[in-house]
């Protein structure tokens, strides 16, 4: 599932691994997310949108999954 | 921002180093005649590395394990169950039906592997029911 977020990361000024601290996961969880490679459970999705303020939709696109 | 990284790096070495070791010491143990000492250190380093991968995550506030890896576990035991099913249900049932017309005698280890590769799905079987209720 595409995703912004290393947009988002890098407008923070954060490393993939302070986000990861402050989401509880491992640094590498967070490479795999900003890189395609694996997609979220829900809970680490609304971590994510609730650390940065915004909807989960607006950091991931389902219309590739949708299609 | 080296500090949970330098965590859980030090817990998959201390875990893999110490599983290492007791491999060694039983094959040593297997060398040089001293079953019975390499019997025990391949015990006790399975029992301290196991403890550790149990009680590890339970005392760190460190992610040593996440979703993800979670999810990883899962598709290589699916896989490899996969792989295992589909090899036994292409094989065995064929080797009863030789050996029961008299055609092979499968050596003991052939039944070993039969006998664990059944338990081993009898044990996933039980740990899905069990899994699936709570």
């Amino acid at each position: 599932m595409e995703n912004d977020l290393p947009r988002r990361r890098e407008a923070e000024g954060l490393s993939q691994g302070e986000l990861a601290e402050t989401l509880g996961v491992t640094r590498q969880t967070i490479n795999a997310i900003e890189r395609d490679r694996y997609d979220p459970s829900l809970e680490l999705a609304f971590k994510l949108a609730a650390h940065f303020e915004c909807h989960v939709e607006d950091i991931f696109d389902p219309k590739e999954s949708i299609d | 921002m080296d500090g949970p990284g330098q965590a859980r790096r030090l817990y998959y070495r201390v875990v893999y180093t110490i599983l290492a070791l007791a491999i060694v010491g039983l094959l040593a143990g297997l060398v040089t005649g001293w079953e019975l000492l390499g019997t025990v250190v391949y015990c006790g380093g399975a029992w301290v590395g196991s403890g550790i991968t149990f009680l590890a995550p339970k005392l760190t506030d460190v992610p040593l394990q996440d979703e993800r890896d979670t999810e990883l576990y899962n598709r290589a035991s699916g896989l490899t169950l996969g792989v295992l099913f589909v090899l036994g249900l292409s094989v065995i049932p064929a080797i009863y039906v030789l050996e029961a017309a008299g055609r092979i005698e499968p050596p003991p280890e052939v039944i070993g592997a039969i006998l664990l590769a059944s338990g081993l799905f009898l044990l996933w079987g039980v740990a899905y029911g069990i899994v699936k209720r709570r």
